[in-house]
């Protein structure tokens, strides 16, 4: 059994076996393309992004200790990667604000999605758009990512207790621009 | 209860981090707060509308796999290409050092071989015939200096000249003859009882005996009686008996001395 613990995968990825990659993959794609997905709306950007991001946990392989969750590391990087493209797309000047721009569905897929649903999901996912990253991100890690509150806390660098505020606030202004956006 | 601590609980709740019991007391606890319930409920409602926001993520296409799989085998040919072109660039580096290196290494070591082997031939026969040299030299130079060390006036010198007579391999009869004049003659008991000393190395020679019992009877020191006494018991030597009753009827003799000639006459015989 314990060969199987994603700890233990990672680390047989770390000593050269990359193949164990793949069962990874298996395990937590849908876990992070969600994240990237609630993060920006976008289902091909997404894949992207998931994709980049086991490109740097192959990459940065050797920092993984094994102490800590494989989840913890895992969303941490995807954090950063997500970090990394708006920083890039900002540069180049292709999106200039994430709240107001990222909502605005691009995609086939997207457009059926709003089209299947009823009208205040559609409202809930813009009210998400709206909020700062970070907590757009903290919601998503509590909320959807089978995390405990000791890892998000990890993935944040803040205490578990710090975490949970910082959760719970978030869902205070979601709350607050659902609300408004509801007498708009 | 105070506003984080209660954000905490109100965390703990929505992400199901309480037990049946704990929640049934946090439930109990708020209801009694109707500002506390409004902010529980709102928290509540808003946690809940999210589940409807998670159904509206779509499933990842499969160009999302074919992308991952592509990577991977990219990176693992990549890892693997990179490990055995290593490899054999060390390999190549390997061999183009060790070509004329090892030809230099095998040629310097025979030339070591060689050279080493022609001056350790050398060095075995030329030290064995110095020595052969040396010690020859030494016994005759030894031997002179005996000799002349003997004619010192100096009863140090005398000493250090049977001390040295001591040390040689074989005696000449020039050596064992002066080491008698100087254990019959010597003024020096010190000296006489050096050269008998000396003399009882060549016990096996005839004449060396000869020589002992003569010099009973000369004797006029005590001690040096007394040693010859002994060395004759020690050899059994039954003609000595004769020369040590003449020294026992010799007037004025010690009696310590003369104890000593009567136990070795009844020794020996």
């Amino acid at each position: 059994m314990h060969a199987l613990t994603d700890n233990a995968l990672m680390l047989k990825v770390k000593s050269g076996d990359l193949q164990k990659m793949g069962l990874l993959y298996e395990r937590h794609k849908k876990r992070l393309f969600g994240f990237f997905y609630n993060m920006n709306s976008n289902a091909s950007l997404s894949e992207d992004l998931v994709q980049n991001v086991f490109v740097r946990m192959l990459k940065y392989k050797h920092t993984f200790t094994g102490e800590g969750s494989f989840a913890a590391w895992m969303f941490r990087t995807a954090r950063n990667v997500n970090y990394d493209h708006y920083r890039k797309s900002k540069k180049s000047g292709q999106q200039h604000d994430l709240s107001s721009l990222e909502f605005k569905l691009t995609d086939e897929e997207d457009m059926n999605v709003k089209m299947d649903h009823n009208d205040s999901v559609n409202q809930l996912k813009r009210a998400m758009l709206q909020l700062p990253v970070e907590k757009r991100e903290i919601l998503m890690l509590s909320k959807y990512k089978g995390l405990k509150f000791s890892e998000i806390g990890d993935i944040l660098g803040c205490s578990e207790g710090a975490a949970k505020v910082k959760a719970h606030r978030a869902l205070n202004e979601l709350r607050t621009v659902f609300l408004k956006m509801e007498t708009i | 209860m105070e506003k984080e601590e209660f954000q905490i609980r109100i965390m703990d709740y929505l992400s199901g981090q309480m037990d049946e019991k704990q929640r049934a007391m946090f439930e109990k606890e708020i209801a009694s707060d109707p500002e506390c319930q409004k902010q529980f409920d709102a928290a509540q409602s808003t946690w809940k509308q999210l589940d409807n926001l998670e159904r509206t993520i779509p499933e990842p296409s499969e160009s999302m796999d074919t992308a991952f799989y592509g990577m991977l085998y990219d990176q693992v040919e990549a890892m693997e290409s990179t490990s055995v072109s290593f490899l054999d660039q060390l390999l190549k580096l390997l061999q183009r050092l060790w070509k004329p290196q090892l030809a230099y290494g095998i040629i310097l070591l025979g030339i070591g071989l060689v050279a080493g082997y022609l001056m350790n031939d050398q060095g075995n026969v030329e030290p064995a015939n110095t020595t052969i040299v040396d010690s020859n030299e030494t016994e005759e130079v030894r031997e002179k200096l005996v000799l002349t060390l003997l004619d010192q006036p100096s009863a140090n010198k005398r000493l250090q000249a049977v001390s040295e007579a001591t040390k040689l391999n074989s005696a000449t009869e020039s050596i064992i003859n002066a080491l008698f004049t100087t254990l019959n003659n010597d003024p020096n008991i010190n000296v006489r009882l050096a050269a008998l000393e000396s003399l009882t190395k060549y016990v096996e020679k005839p004449e060396v005996r000869m020589g002992f019992i003569q010099a009973i009877s000369k004797q006029e020191s005590p001690l040096v009686q007394i040693a010859l006494a002994d060395l004759m018991v020690r050899l059994q030597e039954k003609s000595s008996v004769d020369s040590m009753k003449q020294l026992l009827e010799k007037p004025g003799i010690d009696t310590t001395v003369k104890q000593k000639l009567e136990e070795s006459i009844n020794h020996i015989i």
